[in-house]
């Protein structure tokens, strides 16, 4: 009898109805739309990036940075501390005994496979262009285990650095700003006086915008001699066998070798927080959408409320309760969340596969071809049940107020 | 208070029974009493008319029978009252039973008709008079609704089961809503001025529908200011600021006239003079209590 009498009120009033279920609809819609949209960029991006950068990386310095001796010594900060011309002990950064580190990471459970990588900043001259190339010197048969910048290449490959004493394999963004193509020598000036010239075997898209514009591999052995690293590594990148417990992997190996361990979490954690702030303004977004469908639902259960005060003394008098009255009105809202938030889960699956379709090419800090739609399904039962949630709460209001009537104050004529 | 009937007869109680029973409405200084210490009762076959004059808490009175309102528990100047209100419905203590019971037993024993709010405009008038056979739930809604046919079609309804409730006429209306206040074979009709919305010819055939339904046994009771409406009943109470002022059987009804078992409240007092209420415009006797 509830269901009779609700469904009849708001057929009766079809228009109203249909206003509230599109609101409902609309944000539903929307939030689906745009969390697919916002969880395709992050998770290519995390992918990206994962999977050309490595999981783990294992770094040349400790985690803690020294403090001065003599503020060790006396560590109260009232402490008259006076030293002039301080000069840092002249180090060079370097992991000690790589090689015994990299057969201890080959004995670890979780850890798939290590590289070692030495790095640096040179200048890259071709004909009249100039630009700043961080050179990686990689062994090439140990980097295509821990990266996938192997199925990165638009042309030549990683391999042929092996072949081609003087090769270099730069990102497809290096390549047009120099202007260089395959086979194209190139002239490199380190920063501690070392200069050769390489020739291009290979150019690589890995879609990290930073990566593909910055980045050049070369052998190990030969970016050693130019940076003037002779015998240095810089870096162990490791791979896992799951990236998410990435994060787990690299405290163990802190724990081992001493060195400051990141995970790619927290390499890129600058990223990652964009992404959460992205993520929470869609929610807000997609929530003040849901608010202000809400409000409509309340507008008009309260005009349906009063429409219907004589109904309300009618319904009591010939039995109904006042929680009867009460659930009729909350019966309204629900319907109106339910029916709202099934078609917004219909047109939010249709608007996710019509973004997929729109042919754009898009490069920001990562390249796209086509919108990245990721959908995840609590994305789906989120939206469906805090949309039903939040116009429940919306008709909480109209249902007490028609509950509350009194029949008798109703028929003497006072509403 | 000494019953003459048999004891053993569940015919014998009283269908209604009011206590003691007083209703301040509104609080503070706005108080006012619209009944003081009403005592009545209404047997299970009886046709009753209520009158009195607008303001003498007549409507007031039927609905606390109805169990739509409660009485007081203090009067006017806020003391508790003593000995408490009591409304019994079959027997049942209202004082006892919470909302949801109370709407059960408004549900299943008494049938409300009212001057204006006749209708759920939304609903067909066999809808209308399903909705209390639906909320009671004995009867499957094939059947209640096949009930609710039969009821309007001895009304004179069987052409406008379907129709909407706002395209009937006034007297279609209230015809209809006499066919559901008996949806569910109430124990009583309580009707608060059939007839004060209808036209001549209308009042007629409702009045006659009601004298019909109490040959057959139906209690009803009827508030008027209709007397030549009244006296079709065969007992008649008078009210007037309040109080019962008169209650007795009216003359050359053929029904049989129970005798009043409670005191007369017909002493001394301002129901004797003409109240300033009892000059207003008895127009729209619901209205009148608001002033």
């Amino acid at each position: 009898m509830r269901w009779f009498i609700t469904i009849r009120y708001l057929l009766s009033h079809k228009r109203q109805s249909l206003v509230c279920i599109a609101g409902v609809t609309i944000s539903v819609t929307m939030f689906i739309a745009m969390t697919a949209m916002m969880n395709g960029f992050t998770d290519k991006f995390i992918i990206e990036t994962v999977e050309s950068s490595g999981h783990i990386t294992i770094k040349d310095e400790p985690r803690e940075t020294r403090t001065p001796i003599l503020e060790r010594a006396y560590p109260d900060p009232n402490a008259l501390l006076a030293l002039s011309n301080v000069k840092p002990r002249d180090t060079v950064r370097k992991i000690d005994n790589p090689t015994g580190l990299l057969l201890k990471l080959q004995h670890m459970p979780g850890i798939l496979a290590a590289a070692p990588e030495v790095f640096g900043d040179v200048i890259a001259t071709y004909g009249t262009k100039t630009i700043n190339l961080n050179i990686h010197g990689i062994e090439p048969e140990r980097q295509v285990k821990v990266t996938t910048i192997a199925n990165d290449m638009l042309e030549g490959g990683l391999q042929r650095l092996g072949t081609t004493a003087d090769g270099i394999v730069i990102g497809k963004g290096v390549a047009d700003a120099l202007g260089a193509r395959m086979d194209d020598s190139i002239i490199l000036a380190g920063a501690t006086g070392g200069r050769t010239s390489a020739r291009v075997v290979g150019i690589f898209r890995t879609g990290v915008t930073p990566v593909d514009y910055s980045r050049g591999y070369m052998l190990l052995s030969r970016s050693q001699t130019l940076l003037g690293k002779k015998n240095i590594v810089n870096e162990i990148v490791c791979r896992t066998d799951d990236y998410e417990r990435a994060r787990e992997y690299a405290t163990q190996i802190e724990g081992i070798c001493g060195y400051r361990t990141e995970s790619w979490q927290e390499s890129n954690a600058n990223f990652l927080k964009i992404f959460d702030i992205q993520t929470l303004i869609t929610y807000i977004i997609t929530g003040a959408l849901l608010v202000v469908a809400a409000f409509g639902v309340l507008n008009i259960l309260i005009m349906a409320v009063l429409e219907r005060v004589n109904d309300i003394a009618i319904l009591r008098s010939f039995g109904l309760s006042r929680w009867d009255i009460g659930v009729i009105y909350t019966l309204q809202g629900f319907v109106i969340g339910l029916v709202g938030a099934t078609v917004g889960l219909g047109l939010g699956k249709l608007a996710v596969e019509g973004l997929r379709r729109i042919p754009v090419t898009l490069e920001g800090l990562v390249r796209s071809e086509g919108l990245l739609m990721s959908e995840h399904a609590s994305q789906y039962y989120l939206a469906f049940f805090s949309a039903i949630i939040v116009v429940l709460f919306a008709s909480a209001y109209p249902a007490w107020r028609a509950a509350r009537y009194d029949p008798v104050e109703v028929i003497r004529g006072a509403h | 208070m000494a019953h003459i009937e048999c004891p053993l007869s569940a015919a014998a109680s009283p269908i209604l029974r009011a206590k003691n029973v007083h209703r301040v409405l509104g609080s503070g200084d706005l108080a006012n009493p619209v009944l003081r210490d009403v005592s009545v009762e209404i047997r299970r076959d009886e046709y009753v008319s209520i009158v009195g004059a607008s303001g003498s808490g007549k409507s007031t009175l039927l609905y606390l029978l109805g169990g739509l309102d409660r009485p007081s528990r203090t009067d006017a100047a806020g003391a508790p009252i003593d000995p408490p209100s009591q409304v019994f419905i079959d027997g049942q203590d209202t004082n006892l039973l919470d909302d949801a019971a109370l709407a059960r037993l408004r549900n299943e024993k008494i049938g409300f008709v009212f001057q204006f709010h006749y209708l759920l405009k939304e609903f067909t008038a066999q809808e209308n008079v399903c909705l209390p056979m639906l909320k009671l739930g004995r009867l499957p809604r094939p059947e209640a609704m096949a009930r609710a046919a039969d009821l309007l079609a001895r009304f004179g309804l069987s052409g406008k089961t379907k129709r909407r409730a706002n395209r009937l006429s006034g007297g279609e209306q209230q015809r209809v809503a006499v066919a559901r206040a008996l949806a569910n074979e109430p124990a009583v009709l309580l009707a608060d001025e059939p007839t004060g919305n209808l036209d001549r010819r209308n009042s007629d055939l409702v009045a006659d529908l009601f004298r019909e339904l109490a040959a057959n046994g139906q209690a009803i009771v009827m508030v008027t200011h209709d007397l030549s409406l009244a006296s079709r009943a065969a007992r008649m109470i008078t009210m007037d600021d309040g109080r019962i002022t008169a209650d007795h059987p009216t003359a050359g009804v053929a029904l049989p006239v129970a005798p009043a078992t409670i005191p007369h409240h017909d002493g001394p007092g301002r129901g004797e003079l003409p109240d300033d209420r009892d000059l207003r415009s008895d127009a729209h006797p619901f209205h009148s209590r608001r002033a």
